[in-house]
Parts: structure tokens; sequence; C-alpha cells
């Protein structure tokens, strides 16, 4: 096929219809504007590649060529999306891409030659058709952003400088700290949409506490200092990222505990920091991916999964724990994978024979599926105790 | 229902045209095919058999449906339920076989109704009359088509009455030492047709030929291409036809393999003129330009048609100019629809200068 550049873009935006209102009807439902935003980004990086470099570089353009191209929009797209900190879930964003190309595909190869004779010789161009579409295009855009931003949950900006806590957010909405923004006494988080970003929390009993809310984000806080857990989820889902958490070296304290939301959406904890405290990131009754997470230093175990929660440990560090490293216990499904596990210490002063430095353990009745975990000077090793299972993943 | 609608010519051009109208909404009664063979495959299918073509040069799109998708790639590998025809399809490397295009014709024949519409008959004369074109006395049409075909077979004066000689498009076996005309795809594949039998060949040619996966470029298939060659001064858009009527072959092991064999083992060489052979193949395809066909020749002549050297010059959609307006339609196809896409002669060109006429068709309310 030989596109002129109008052909190119006219093509582009008809295959863009669908995908466009695809995330404009997920993202109200999803509460993630994610999709929204992919599929902006993934149009306008399409639409320059087709005017700078496609047009000019390929006079004639044979059908598998779709393939490169599309994998190296693709990686353009999604480096892009990372450029932006648009936090989009691998995967769906991944299929996203992927149903969208096909849709392209389907009609440059079949639909429009089929739906009008003349597409092939005309360069991909639609006529008259085509530049309503380009017309409306633009329009189209202006629209859904323009409502999207109208629905959008209001931000706030947190000034540098302490702010007394807690701070009780019980409605949808952004808070963004600026540079050296703290809050003193926590942050209490009861609605649904909330995102909290480069916020401090210091003290309070909990340092960041939601309850009973969903598409809660917390992207790069830091806790410092609760006396009890520095984020503590209850009911709730939420997605944790980047997050550094220094927990005091005191009896009952957490650094992450997600519980008792087996059936809400999986929550997410990825790229957090956890030093110290009697766990590192626990999780009771609730489905939980916990992945590429620092955690040192914990005095009971490091990643604990329980109490029949599912879920996913993958590609975590964790070193100088006291006893256990990770645990997936009580009747609990864990799939570990990929994790680096180091320096587990016995615990000798305990007396529990199943805290002798275990690296990863499963636990009454709990079933684990190991894959590709490194394990090392942990005396305990991998081993299951009363009735669990663990099983190495092919 | 009288015909307003008339395809002159019942080749591959015509069948093309006819599909498309179909597609359009025309019923069998209302288009009138005029011509000698009943066949659309019939001038066509003995000279693909005197070659031994076995596989068809053009690709994903060279067939008679009037839509590009799905195309016999598409439709073998569903047959099949195969996909290497679809991976081979986007490739570019698809090419159906002989024996599959002519069932896919003769299919469509029957499907499209075609032999409803056909008169034998053979068109000398085209007049433009009121309201129309009045067609050697079977009546006047509102909108008339016409894809004469090639104006017959090219043979070197050198080579008439010469007992030895036989043009590549006509039956024929090999001798023991042939000699074969011509550099483009026919020429090649005698070439190859004859080491296999067996003879020692001497290629003929005035020129190297090009080797290229079709006549024209791909570009040239579409508007992205067509606009640089349209925009051209009639001189030069000449010179680029002549260019793109230069011998050429594809591309690939399965042509060079056998000739190089053949060349090591001193059974194919290439020379300037004939030196003592059993046999002289022409392969030196059609006579070209539109003065050789009696019928277009009268046409430019009776009504002062404007040409450019042995080209009609034409309106971009393959319509005459001088003769068509919003009441009546005179179009082009095949061979003689160079000068609005170059690669007429190709089915993509017969299927464009169908389109053309269709959308003219359709434009005008009294049809």
């Amino acid at each position: 096929m030989s596109y002129t550049l109008r052909g190119r873009i006219e093509t582009r935006l008809t295959a863009a219809v669908l995908p466009f209102l695809f995330a404009a009807v997920a993202s109200p439902v999803l509460h993630k504007w994610w999709p929204l935003e992919l599929a902006g980004l993934m149009i306008g990086i399409g639409l320059t590649l087709d005017a700078a470099l496609y047009h000019p570089l390929l006079p004639y353009q044979p059908g598998w060529v779709a393939l490169p191209l599309g994998l190296f929009e693709l990686g353009a797209t999604m480096g892009a999306a990372r450029l932006l900190e648009i936090h989009a879930p691998l995967y769906p964003a991944l299929g996203f891409f992927a149903g969208a190309w096909l849709v392209l595909q389907v009609l440059a190869h079949a639909a429009l030659p089929l739906l009008r004779l003349t597409w092939p010789e005309d360069g991909g161009e639609l006529g008259r058709g085509g530049i309503a579409l380009a017309a409306a295009a633009p329009v189209a855009i202006v629209v859904v952003v323009g409502i999207a931003w109208a629905v959008e949950p209001p931000t706030v900006r947190l000034a540098a400088g302490v702010h007394p806590g807690p701070l009780v957010l019980d409605h949808a909405q952004t808070i963004t700290g600026e540079p050296g923004a703290v809050v003193r006494g926590g942050i209490v988080i009861t609605a649904d949409d909330v995102t909290v970003k480069n916020v401090t929390v210091r003290g309070g009993e909990y340092g960041i506490e939601v309850d009973g809310a969903e598409s809660v984000e917390l992207d790069h806080v830091v806790v410092e200092g609760a006396a009890l857990d520095g984020v503590n989820v209850r009911r709730s889902q939420v997605e944790i990222r980047n997050c550094t958490i220094r927990s005091l070296p005191a009896a009952f304290t957490q650094g992450i505990d997600i519980s008792f939301g087996n059936d809400l959406h999986p929550s997410l904890v990825e790229g957090c920091t956890v030093t110290g405290g009697q766990e590192g990131i626990v999780t009771h009754f609730a489905m939980v991916m916990v992945r590429d997470n620092h955690i040192s230093g914990t005095e009971l175990r490091a990643i604990t999964m329980t109490e029949m929660s599912m879920g996913l440990i993958e590609d975590n560090e964790i070193d100088g724990a006291l006893g256990v490293g990770i645990f997936c216990g009580d009747y609990s499904e864990c799939e570990i994978e990929d994790n680096a596990v180091s320096d587990v210490e016995p615990d000798l002063d305990s007396g529990d024979l199943t805290r002798l430095g275990v690296a990863i353990q499963a636990h009454r009745g709990a079933q684990a599926q190991l894959r590709d975990n490194v394990v090392r000077t942990s005396p305990g090793g991998v081993a299951a105790f009363v009735d669990a299972t663990i099983r190495e993943k092919r | 229902m009288t015909p307003r609608v008339a395809i002159v010519g019942s080749g591959l051009g015509g069948f093309v045209a006819y599909t498309t109208l179909r597609h359009g909404g025309l019923a069998p009664g209302e288009i009138a095919v005029l011509g000698n063979d009943p066949d659309p495959a019939g001038a066509w299918r003995p000279r693909a058999a005197a070659i031994r073509q076995r596989l068809m040069r053009s690709e994903s799109d060279g067939h008679c449906w009037p839509t590009s998708f799905p195309g016999l790639a598409a439709r073998e590998a569903a047959r099949r339920r195969d996909l290497w025809p679809l991976v081979l399809s986007v490739c570019d490397r698809y090419r159906p076989t002989v024996e599959l295009f002519l069932a896919h014709v003769d299919e469509l024949r029957s499907s499209s109704h075609w032999d409803e519409s056909f008169r034998q008959a053979r068109v000398h004369h085209v007049r433009a009359v009121h309201g129309g074109f009045e067609l050697d006395g079977h009546g006047v049409f509102r909108h008339v088509l016409l894809a004469p075909g090639h104006p017959g077979l090219a043979r070197p004066p050198e080579f008439e009455g010469d007992p030895r000689a036989v043009h590549a498009y006509e039956p024929h076996a090999y001798a023991s030492r042939v000699a074969i005309v011509g550099a483009g795809m026919a020429a090649a594949t005698e070439w190859v047709n004859a080491l296999a039998a067996g003879a020692e060949v001497t290629s003929i040619r005035r020129r190297e030929p090009a080797r290229r996966p079709l006549n024209v470029a791909r570009p040239l298939f579409s508007k992205r291409g067509l606009s640089g060659f349209r925009a051209a001064p009639r001189a030069r858009r000449a010179e680029l036809l002549r260019g793109f009527g230069e011998p050429s072959y594809p591309p690939g092991r399965s042509w060079d393999a056998p000739l190089e064999q053949a060349t090591r083992e001193g059974r194919f060489h290439v020379a300037h003129e004939l030196d003592g052979v059993d046999q002289v193949i022409c392969a030196t395809g059609f006579r070209r330009g539109f003065e050789h066909d009696p019928l277009l020749a009268a046409l430019v002549s009776e009504h002062g048609l404007e040409a450019e050297s042995r080209w009609i010059v034409l309106a971009d959609d393959s319509t005459v100019p001088a003769l068509t307006d919003a009441t009546r339609t005179l179009s082009l196809a095949g061979v003689p629809a160079q000068w609005a896409f170059p690669a007429a002669d190709t089915l993509v060109g017969m299927k464009f200068a169908a389109r053309g006429f269709r959308a003219r068709v359709e434009r005008c309310r009294t049809r």
C-alpha cells in the first residue's frame, strides 16, 4: 500500500475511533485516567510518526511492515507513558495497545477496502468522510477531555512545611505535596478516588490509614515513625507505588498492612522501600500483588501473605530479616517468583522451630508456588510447616 | 429493461468493469457486453498456456472481484484453513496459480450472470451522438467503456515469413536449439521453459532487462505516485510511460538458478544476432499504441481526440475528456488507459478504470 500523507492520517484516525470510545467508557467505569491518557498518547505518537517518519521513509509499505512498526510504536508509547508518569498497569496497557493495533490492521487490510472501493488507489484517503473525520477528531478529543477534566477530582497542592494532622480525606481528590511538604500526625482516607503524591507523613498511630475506600493511589509517599502501621489499609483497594516506610522498632509496628479486601479488586504494592518494624508488608484476607520492593531489618517477617490471602510476590529484595523472609500462611495461595532473599537470621530467642532463618515459608494449609527465587545465607532455606505445600512452578 | 451502459470488449478488462458495475447495483439487463468470446479469459488463457505460465505475476489484488478484499489469498486461506497464503500476501509474495485464477474467473462469470449481458458482436466504430454513443448499429448507449485489449502480437519484421519463427503467445513446442527474442517477463519464462525442456537457448536482446517485481513501481498504483506522474508535462508523461514498458522480470532465485546452471553447462547464452538455430521464439509482447487498434484509431481520427505519442490523452478517471460530460461517459480500460493509470494493463489497473466508470454512471441521474 502506498499511502498519501492524508491517507495515513485519515486511516489512523478511523482506526483510533474504536479504541478512543473504549477508553472514554473504560476511564469513568474504572475510575482511572490511564485508558484515556494511553489512547491519547497512542494516537498522538502514531500521527507524529506518520507525518515525520513513515510518510517520508515509506513510499510503499508492504503489509508485513505493520508488525515492526507496531512494536516500535508500542515501545514509543510505553516509554512516553513512563516519562509522563501515566500509571497504566502493564498487561492491560499492552492488551489495549494490541487491541488498537489489531483494529487498525483489520480496517486497513479488510474493512476499508471493502467499504470504500477506491481506498487502496486513493492512498488510504477517505474522501469527504475523511475530511469530516479529521475535523471531528479534535472536537471529539476536546469534548471527551473537557468532560473528563470537569469530573476529575480536585487537586490540592500541599505547600512545603509541616502541616498538622490528622488530615482526613473524605471525598475524591488528589493531594500533591511540594518538595518538603510534611503532614504530622497521619492521613486518614475514607473516600474513593483519592490520590496522595509526594507527601511525607510523620508520627500518628497509623501513618496513612485507608478505610473502606477504592481506587486509592499512594505515590512517592514517605512514612516515618508511625506508632503502629506505616500504611494501614482495611476493606479497601489501593495502589501504593514508590513509597518509603521507616518503622519504629516497637512490638507491633508494620510497614504496610492490607487486610480484609478479598472481595475487592486486587491491591498493589510496588517499588517501595520498607525498613525495620515487626513486619514489612503484610496482607490478611486480601488479594495483593507485592513486587519490586526492598524490605530490610524486620523483626518478625519481611513479607507476610496470610489468612486466606491470594497474591503474587515477585521481584522483591529482602535482606537482614529476623526469623522469616517471605511467609505464606493460613490457607493462603501465594505465587512467589524471582525474589532475592538474603541474610535471614535465626530467631533463637523465640524458641520457635519455624523461625530458624527461613527464607521462604509456607505454613498451615497454605499453598505456595515458587519459581526462580534466589536464597542466600539463610540457614532455614525454603520450608513448609503444618499441612502447607510448596511447589516449584515450571 | 433497455441497457444504457455498454462494455465493448469481453476480455478481462471488460469483465472487471462488469463485476464492478454489478457490485454497484446495476442489473445484468442494464449492461450490454459486446465482444467476440463469452469466456472472459478466452484471449488470456491460450497465451498463458503458450508460455506455460503456472503462476500469476500480480500479487494479492490480482483478481476480478470488484473489491480488493477478500482476494484470492484470503479465500485460499479460508478454504485450506491455512494462514500461509495470508502470510505470503502481507509479504508481497503471494502468487496464485493460473489454474486457481482461471477457476475464479469461471466462478465469477457464473455468479455475476455475465452471460446474460453478453452479446456476440464486433464493434468497429464508436460514434458520439446526442445523449450517448452509437455502437456500430448495436444501439445508442449513454455510458460506454472500451476495453479492446492488446492490439495484436508484436513480431519483429525480420522474422515475418520465417518458418522457424513463432510468437511466444502462440502454441509451440521447443526445438533443440532455440533463439528467444526479447527480454521481458514472457522471454524470461521462455528461457526457463526451453531450458527445462532440454533445449540450448540463445537469448536475443537489444538491452538488458530490468529486475523488478512489477512493471510499474508500486507507488504508481495509488494516488501517491500517480499525482507526480499526472502533474508531469505531456511529453515527460509519455517518456515515463515508455520507461515503464521497458523489458523487465522479477528478481529471485527461481529465475536466476536455472539460467546460471545452464550458462555453466554452455546451454544458455546471450547474443545480439541469430546464429544457426532451429527455432525462433518471439517473446516480443504486443503491438503498442492506439493507432494499431482500428477501433481506437477511428475514434481518435473521427472525433479529433487528443493524443500524445502512442497514447490517447485521458482524464484522471480514465474517461475521454472531449466525449464525457454530465450526461454521457466514454471510458477506456486496459492497456489503452495507461495515460490515466500506468499499470492499466494489470487487473488492478482494470479495476481503477472500472471504478472511475462506475462513479460516472452512478452520478448520472438518467443512466
